[in-house]
């Protein structure tokens, strides 16, 4: 029986730079490795360790895999110094992912914060082969400044697609900047939501996700249409480990998305 | 298993089973002593190095199914950067555990229920399928203990293949409980005879309850915000002692270690009493502090555990209280939580 810690090799075939501490790595798995939006993978950077990340490309492609990543620790830094043809491993897809079927017909508002942006953006590619199915979509993102704003081309080009609505803030802005300043909490009055049938997707930093999530609440936003990736320090990534622990739940496995009525009343909760 | 299968041996069983399984070629660990006077399971090879009678051994039983450091996988860098993630060939030798206590046999109920759950932990697995754990039921519980308290008995059968009973000074009486025990049994040929037809196991040796799990989970369900936690864990180091020394506590880390070309994956023992055991790499920590660690500690065994996995994740052997640096005391903060 294969071990699930057991990783397949991966290939690293380029690197792109979104930001001064944020990279886009392209990954070729030995074998496909398919996964469903939200899902993510352990990334081992062999002799430095892995770590977990959500993929931030299409679900519908599984001979390469797009990994948005922010420089933050050990296995982070040695990633960002790589170049392409580096030899890496991967095990996955873990946790639950995104229930699109229970999103479809619906209004889709999407809030991202930071580097919050990249798994969102793999969800986005699923939006867009499912569009049909989907009568409008909100992207409200906001990035500490211009500079660290992921994907700005990307943006530019979503927000002239049909049905879709992309509002961009930075916390702080520069001699350039001309567009909305403020966290990303405040785009939310500028786009007239229709709470009744509206699915709100929320990936960010937890003080982010806290003031979104309380915020959405208030305006009458029904709990178990709100989706958050309650992402933890995860070790393993199938549910032995410990570290990801949040109430009774394995945030590795039983999320790392959860509906807020299912832990809104967790003590912690966003500590 | 349907009836109850028991049968009887000398007193000398110990020994006379550590001879006749290591004749067989079997791994076998039973109780020995060091010099300074520990008690632990030893991998032995004669009878001769075996004691017979002991309160407790100073490890429980999970570092065999979950060692301190355990290799996952192994790899070596090529010329060309090619890089080889070699799974570890695990040794699938037989092992037979001899004189564990009820208590570290029932622990592992709980690192199974961890262990299988949706995904299963091969090297975990691989481990505990080839383990046969034959337990000594207790007669004179230790000070510290209080497997009563939390469901367990010091005659408990839960996850032991073969209970025996007495032994030592007195004949022993084994309790056959699952298909290994009765290899295990076969094995010890004509040293065992059936017993007696109405042959009844021993009055179940007298431990009194020490506190409720039920009202300490009625507590612990209200207090999630409670002075209790900070002034209880003031005195706390964070050292992991007690979760290193806990049959149940079961978190571990998964790190590399690699000089220039080569290197492991290993899985260590980790524990929530760290500061880094939940420290994001944005450099948030949901639990900054060591009384938010202890109460988590807490809650999960009493609390979190019980509600996801059934029990509560304590077998009551008393190590952590025996064994903190600094006189924390699980049992004396439950009976506080109780009194509350």
């Amino acid at each position: 029986m294969r071990s699930p810690y057991q990783p397949i090799a991966a290939t690293l075939e380029k690197v792109a730079e979104e930001t001064p501490n944020i990279k886009t790595f392209w990954l070729r798995p030995a074998e496909p490795l398919a996964f469903r939006t939200g899902q993510f993978v352990e990334l081992t950077v062999p002799g430095l360790g892995e770590a977990p990340f959500t993929p931030s490309s299409s679900p519908a492609v599984a001979e390469q895999m797009e990994v948005t990543i922010m420089k933050a620790g050990t296995v982070t830094d040695r990633l960002h110094e790589l170049q392409s043809g580096a030899k890496l491993g991967l095990r996955g897809p873990y946790g639950k992912g995104y229930p699109m079927e229970d999103m479809y017909g619906k209004e889709l508002l999407i809030m991202g914060g930071g580097v919050g942006l990249a798994p969102l953006r793999s969800l986005l590619y699923q939006v867009f082969e499912d569009i049909d199915k989907f009568s409008r979509v909100m992207l409200l993102y906001g990035a500490k400044t211009p500079a660290d704003l992921i994907y700005p081309e990307q943006l530019k080009e979503w927000s002239k697609r049909e049905k879709f609505e992309v509002l961009v803030s930075v916390d702080v802005g520069d001699n350039g900047w001309t567009g909305n300043v403020g966290v990303v909490t405040t785009l939310i009055p500028k786009v007239k939501l229709n709470l009744d049938k509206t699915v709100a997707v929320v990936c960010g930093p937890p003080v982010m996700m806290k003031f979104a999530t309380l915020e959405l609440i208030q305006m009458g936003m029904a709990k178990d249409r709100l989706y958050l990736s309650m992402e933890k320090n995860m070790s393993c990534g199938v549910g032995k480990c410990g570290h990801c622990r949040l109430g009774p739940y394995y945030v590795c496995q039983d999320g790392p998305v959860f509906t807020y009525d299912k832990i809104e009343t967790l003590a912690g909760l966003w500590e | 298993m349907g009836e109850q299968k028991l049968y009887q041996a000398s007193a000398n069983w110990l020994k006379s089973a550590v001879d006749a399984l290591c004749a067989a070629g079997i791994e076998v660990l039973a109780p020995t002593q060091s010099e300074s006077g520990k008690v632990d399971l030893a991998r032995v090879t004669s009878s001769e190095q075996v004691i017979q009678s002991y309160p407790n051994t100073a490890f429980p039983l999970k570092r065999l199914f979950l060692p301190m450091s355990e290799v996952l996988l192994e790899y070596e860098k090529g010329e060309e950067g090619d890089v080889e993630l070699g799974p570890k060939s695990a040794p699938a030798k037989e092992l037979v555990i001899l004189g564990c206590r009820p208590c570290d046999a029932a622990a592992l109920e709980m690192l199974d229920k961890v262990f299988q759950w949706d995904y299963s932990d091969v090297p975990y697995q691989e481990k505990r399928d080839r383990t046969t754990v034959v337990s000594l039921a207790c007669s004179e519980p230790s000070p510290e203990c209080f497997c009563t308290s939390v469901g367990g008995s010091p005659q408990g059968s839960e996850q032991s293949d073969v209970l025996v009973f007495g032994g030592a000074n007195s004949a022993a009486l084994m309790q056959i409980n699952t298909a290994k025990g009765e290899k295990f049994i076969e094995r010890l040929a004509d040293t065992v005879t059936p017993a007696p037809e109405g042959t009844k196991l021993p009055e179940p040796t007298e431990l009194e309850q020490k506190f409720d799990p039920q009202k300490v989970k009625g507590w612990l369900d209200e207090n999630f915000e409670s002075n209790f936690w900070v002034e209880n864990s003031l005195g706390c180091l964070g050292c992991g002692t007690c979760s290193y020394l806990c049959p149940t506590c079961h978190c571990f880390d998964i790190v590399d270690e690699a000089s220039w070309n080569r290197g492991q994956r290993r899985r260590n023992w980790d524990c929530c009493s760290f500061a880094l055991f939940t420290l994001h790499a944005s450099g948030h920590n949901p639990r900054p502090d060591q009384a938010a660690r202890y109460r988590q500690r807490l809650m999960h065994k009493f609390k979190v555990f019980p509600e996801r996995f059934g029990r509560v994740a304590c077998v009551g052997c008393g190590r952590c209280l025996k064994n903190c640096a600094v006189g924390q005391n699980l049992l004396a903060d439950l009976a506080d939580i109780e009194s509350r």
